[in-house]
């Protein structure tokens, strides 16, 4: 099927979410999982369990909002954003993490 | 765009892709339901009640006997009111490869082999396809947890359309009214099922905090989390082993006369070779993991289990997901959510062939051919299966690889058949079909299996065993409602429908 001009935005905007709501979803969801890895206050066996547990709502509703925001690049920035900000929060204190 | 139309689109082509595979995993879950009284009835050798002779050590003495190789590990099960015989698995400890036998605890003897009612968990949640297959399944749980919450936000008046059916109304709008009235009634079960079946296997699927708090070392975190036990091979060949009677007599005093569950001795060849024994509390939704590990040789108890709460709260959501708690009428419960499940799909998918019936588009005869494929290829794929069973002798070696072409190739012929007649194919034939296979079932049995045929089992209630016979006898009798020749104005109406 040919794509018509006027019909390529639109169509990159949706490949956008998609890739959004797969790929920034699933990077949201492991870094949350990283993040209350690391700052629950619980053992560090517990910690990792109720995290992990989560992950899967925060995904859905990365992918859920990926198809809500106004717009495809406010999608990313949201996603990625957040993402980027618990991500770096999880990863920069090493020793935090790993304590018992 | 609002809110509203954008996750209509979600959920229209978010819901459409999976849409097969999640039939698959859905229809499968929903047999596997009930794979215990599966794989009974596809061992007719067991369905004779009798004393219990075999023991524990009876079954590590067949193993002896029977298996050369090195092991890594094997481990057992005691017989059970659900499964009335000894499991044994093993694994071997070069290559990798595993082996299992049950045994008629009446007489000590293997049963013969078949792929018994393990087959359709197993394409529940790996499809038959190792780790590869696990993680498709996820990725559909994850796209049907999407589905549902867009589906939610889509729907405008979600109570006041509960009470609202309209068989007689044009196809869609008829079609629309099933998707919802299946998809609202199952909808806290289909949510609980999607959200518990991605989180058994998270420890795969999201290996994060892993990686920031054990250094992304999994079995420092398994070990830890489970509070189980282990220990490291020492290369030295090990003592006599103790009687394992023995240790499961102390672990029931241990529980204050708690039943025992799984059996399992790690590195049984070494020195360092461990029996852990865990116990089956059936009458909790998620059995507690207390597993006591003993020496192998001399008996001592190493390990008391103490699981954090954590990973109870984990084993409690995994035992939501698999219904192995209060009895059949939890299962047969999830049984009925589980087919409106099937009932979701199969409306969502009419909704959107009707929409584009009328206006014509692409992709409506790949849709309809894949429909036909899928939704009527598997259940009679899974008729053939049983059918496999009964007829291929069962002392043949071949059997379980039979067993397992037998459904295999019945499901590519037909969706071979689907995709050959480009979507106008229709169910019609299928329905016969499975009509014929599912009433004839119980009347092979009748041929068959003197001692497991619906008279036998009625008469000394075993209604577990019966159950699946009735099950038949009704999937067969409904099949032939459908495919009843109709009177003229039932056939009027019903081509009103097809040609809006």
């Amino acid at each position: 099927m040919m794509i018509e001009s006027s019909n390529l935005a639109p169509r990159l905007g949706i490949f956008a979410r998609v890739l959004a709501a797969l790929f920034g979803g699933y990077a949201l969801a492991y870094c949350f999982t990283a993040f209350l890895s690391v700052y629950l206050p619980l053992i560090r066996a517990d910690r990792v369990v109720y995290a992990s547990l989560g992950c899967f709502a925060v995904w859905t509703a990365a992918a859920i909002y990926a198809f809500g925001a106004r717009s495809a690049t406010r999608a990313w920035l949201v996603i990625g954003g957040l993402a980027l900000l618990l991500g770096l929060a999880a990863f920069l204190p090493a020793e935090l993490g790993a304590r018992p | 765009m609002s809110l509203r139309q954008s996750m209509a689109g979600l959920h229209t082509w978010g819901g459409l892709l999976p849409i097969w595979l999640l039939f698959v995993v859905i229809f499968t879950g929903t047999l596997a339901c009930f794979d215990k009284e599966l794989e009974r009835w596809m061992r007719p050798g067991l369905q004779t009640p009798g004393q219990m002779q075999m023991n524990a050590d009876d079954v590590r003495q067949w193993l002896k006997n029977n298996v050369s190789e090195e092991l890594h590990a094997y481990w057992m099960h005691p017989p059970t009111t659900r499964e009335p015989y000894w499991q044994l698995g093993w694994e071997e400890h070069d290559s990798g490869e595993r082996g299992r036998k049950l045994f008629a605890p009446a007489t000590g003897e293997a049963l013969p082999d078949t792929l018994g009612g393990n087959f359709f968990f197993s394409l529940h949640y790996q499809l038959h396809a190792g780790t590869f297959g696990m993680y498709v399944v996820g990725l559909a749980g994850m796209f049907m947890l999407v589905a549902l919450v867009s589906g939610v936000i889509i729907h405008r008046r979600i109570f006041k359309d509960f009470f609202t059916l309209r068989p007689n109304a044009n196809g869609q709008r008829a079609w629309l009214d099933g998707h919802n009235l299946f998809g609202v009634i199952g909808l806290p079960f289909h949510l609980v099922m999607a959200y518990t079946g991605v989180a058994i296997f998270v420890a795969s699927y999201m290996p994060a905090g892993v990686q920031v708090a054990y250094q992304g070392n999994p079995l420092k975190f398994f070990h830890e989390v489970a509070g189980g036990y282990h220990r490291e091979e020492l290369e030295q060949p090990g003592g006599t082993p103790i009687a394992l009677e023995r240790l499961l007599a102390d672990a029931r005093a241990q529980w204050d006369g708690g039943e025992v569950g799984w059996i399992s001795v790690h590195h049984p060849d070494d020195a360092s070779a461990v029996v852990d024994i865990r116990r089956r509390d059936p009458s909790r939704i998620g059995s507690p993991q207390d597993t006591l590990s003993y020496d192998a040789a001399t008996g001592e108890l190493l390990n008391v289990q103490q699981a954090g709460t954590a990973y109870r709260a984990y084993i409690w959501m995994a035992g939501l997901h698999m219904g192995q708690f209060g009895g059949s009428l939890v299962r047969w419960l999830y049984v009925a959510l589980g087919l409106a499940g099937c009932g979701m799909l199969i409306g969502g998918l009419q909704v959107w062939l009707r929409k584009r019936e009328a206006r014509g588009g692409a992709g409506i005869a790949l849709v309809r051919s894949l429909n036909v494929a899928v939704l009527g290829g598997l259940p009679v794929a899974c008729l053939g299966l049983l059918w496999a069973n009964r007829l291929l002798p069962a002392d043949w070696a071949m059997r379980q690889t039979l067993e397992g072409w037998s459904f295999s190739l019945l499901w590519l012929a037909i969706a071979g058949w689907a995709l050959a007649r480009r979507g106008r194919a229709g169910y019609r034939p299928l329905a016969w079909l499975a009509a014929v296979l599912a009433l004839g079932l119980p009347l092979l049995n009748l041929l068959l299996v003197p001692q497991g045929h619906l008279l036998a089992s009625i008469g000394r209630g075993d209604w577990a065993l019966a159950s699946v016979d009735l099950t038949l006898l009704t999937i067969g009798l409904l099949c032939l409602l459908w495919v009843r020749p109709r009177t003229q104005r039932e056939a009027r109406t019903r081509l009103a429908e097809v040609t809006p």
